[in-house]
């Protein structure tokens, strides 16, 4: 599968930031709630764009 | 905090700046690109910072802390999911950057105009971009004014501080263009970045540590850890915020310009890794300001206070309020200078050189550094009078800029798009949303954030449909993307052969 496709889970990782702590996580108030949930999201984003654009390591400089 | 403490500082930081500034000129740029764009050969390192600078403006320390104070955990959702909308570089960055190398492109606009072939998309991208652009900067620039006049207890009065801050974005945009603007932006980037993290370890030390603070915050403000909380965040509004900063890097065009400038997509990926690390702590950094703010806090008049009060807590020294103090007006002025030159080149670029057809190089860039100080002098003008139609021309700018996003997508991804549907696209969803603010941000129960995009992409789809597209130019840049980005290090006598032409007829 071609690297660029992974964004796709990119967008998903979105859209579980939208319903889970809208659905799930709405009765718990602690930091282990939606803080940890939005928290993890956001290590998560990083870590799929590490990975997606690694190709672009390659690319010729000119 | 002294009245001499505060201005020392303050002669400190622009020494160090305006030094800055001027070391990173290199041999005098004569060309729009060299001025504008840094010769597109911007290293990964400074970008990144730059790009972080401009992308959180001063509010973010004092907004987004203002924010959690008021509705809870949902500020930190909807930061993650502008974040991650910042993903859409990874996608988007390598094909502007293509463009730009092979056409020359100096401003998003431009890119436009030249995939729909339509001078009039460029110009009303351009134009669209100065309406929901100059008043945000102006907006910036009041918030510095009160908040230095705020935390120095009127030391440094309103008219003076945001005096000082445009004085000093017309210098650093002076010195050597987009190259001193995005030093300086890395020394401002670093600079907000530690002090902040300071201030936040201290603050929740003095609150007797992460454990402690969370456990206030649960037993006496539990709606503060859950959405919709307090019921600030309700799913509407929470969506209403998040779509038009989600498309972010993409509609505005201060950071979508600077796709145009790394020097290799090597670089790209720095910028790109560096800005959400960075962006990450940031965040959280001012979550927990925000939270540590309601903790120790919980009264204030207004949620605007939660980082003034933190600063001037006890846990806080002086010296520290000071450096995040110029920390904050140093974030507004990175802000806007980028955002001065970016509409100024758009201006030069894509309105004048469109009006007067053969207008050389030269010339362009005369009239984009003529322009930049009249930008600053309007953001300043509008700063000082406090019109109620600048503060909503401000927030409806993210809204507002939404409108270029189908185009855009679009020019990459549909040939079918036409110069009609961007410029019906681009024009109609601006006078809506600024329709739907006038008439209390609301109509049929929805925010002008979630209109945004999808009245935007109403429009581009269907008059696109009704009209005739420009095969040639949607060919050419597509195929020129495929080009570009085929080139790989490790074969570089391949990168210099072109597509053969089967393989050109098959470029989508």
């Amino acid at each position: 599968m071609k690297r660029s496709k992974w964004i796709w889970l990119v967008w998903a990782v979105v859209l579980l930031c939208y319903l889970i702590p809208y659905t799930l996580l709405t009765d718990v108030q602690a930091w282990y709630g939606s803080f940890l949930f939005w928290t993890v999201a956001g290590l998560s984003v990083i870590a799929l764009n590490l990975f997606i654009t690694k190709d672009f390591e390659e690319h010729s400089n000119d | 905090m002294t009245e001499s403490l505060i201005w020392w500082s303050i002669a400190i930081y622009l020494l160090i700046a305006i030094g800055i500034a001027i070391l990173s000129r290199q041999g005098k740029s004569e060309s729009m690109s060299g001025y504008f764009l840094g010769n597109r050969q911007m290293n990964g390192f400074v970008s990144a910072l730059s790009y972080s600078a401009t992308t959180y403006s001063a509010f973010m320390m004092v907004g987004l802390a203002g924010l959690t104070y008021a509705g809870g955990v949902g500020a930190l959702g909807f930061e993650i999911i502008y974040f991650a909308g910042v993903s859409l570089v990874a996608i988007f960055g390598p094909k502007f950057w293509a463009v730009g190398k092979k056409f020359n492109f100096v401003t998003p606009s431009e890119m436009l105009g030249h995939r729909y072939n339509s001078k009039q998309v460029a110009m009303a991208v351009s134009i669209a971009s100065c309406v929901f652009l100059i008043p945000y900067a102006a907006v910036q620039l009041a918030g510095v004014g009160y908040l230095l006049q705020g935390t120095t207890n009127g030391a440094i009065p309103f008219t003076t501080g945001i005096m000082l801050a445009t004085a000093i974005a017309i210098f650093f945009s002076y010195v050597a263009g987009i190259r001193s603007v995005m030093w300086t932006d890395s020394l401002q980037a670093i600079m907000m970045i530690v002090a902040s993290t300071l201030v936040a370890f201290l603050v929740i030390q003095g609150l007797g540590g992460f454990a402690a603070l969370f456990d206030t915050l649960a037993t006496e403000h539990p709606q503060s850890l859950t959405v919709p909380g307090s019921g600030l965040f309700s799913f509407i509004t929470f969506l209403g915020l998040t779509i038009p900063w989600f498309f972010f890097s993409l509609s505005n065009p201060q950071v979508s310009q600077r796709l145009f400038m790394p020097s290799s997509l090597r670089s790209m990926r720095q910028m790109l890794i560096g800005f959400l690390v960075f962006g990450f702590i940031y965040t959280l950094v001012s979550v927990l300001w925000g939270f540590s703010a309601l903790a120790a806090f919980p009264s204030l008049e207004s949620a605007d206070l939660a980082t003034p009060s933190l600063l001037a807590s006890e846990f806080v020294p002086p010296v520290l309020g000071v450096i995040v103090m110029i920390g904050i007006m140093a974030a507004a002025v990175s802000t806007i200078d980028s955002i001065m030159l970016t509409l100024s080149s758009m201006l030069a670029r894509d309105v004048y050189a469109n009006v007067k057809p053969g207008a050389s190089e030269k010339r362009q860039l005369l009239v984009g550094k003529i322009v930049i100080p009249v930008i600053a002098l309007m953001a300043l003008g509008f700063a000082e009078l406090q019109l109620d139609l600048i503060a909503v021309l401000s927030v409806a700018a993210s809204s507002g800029l939404v409108a270029m996003v189908p185009a855009i997508i679009g020019a990459f991804y549909w040939k079918r798009g036409t110069a009609a549907g961007a410029l019906v696209s681009v024009l109609g969803t601006g006078a809506f949303v600024l329709f739907v603010y006038a008439i209390g941000n609301s109509f049929l129960g929805l925010p002008a954030g979630v209109w945004g995009i999808i009245v935007s992409s109403v429009l581009f789809v269907g008059v696109s449909l009704a009209t005739q597209p420009c095969q040639s130019s949607a060919d050419s840049f597509i195929a020129a993307i495929k080009e570009e980005l085929s080139k790989k290090s490790l074969k570089p006598k391949e990168s210099e052969t072109e597509l053969p032409p089967l393989l050109q007829s098959k470029v989508q």
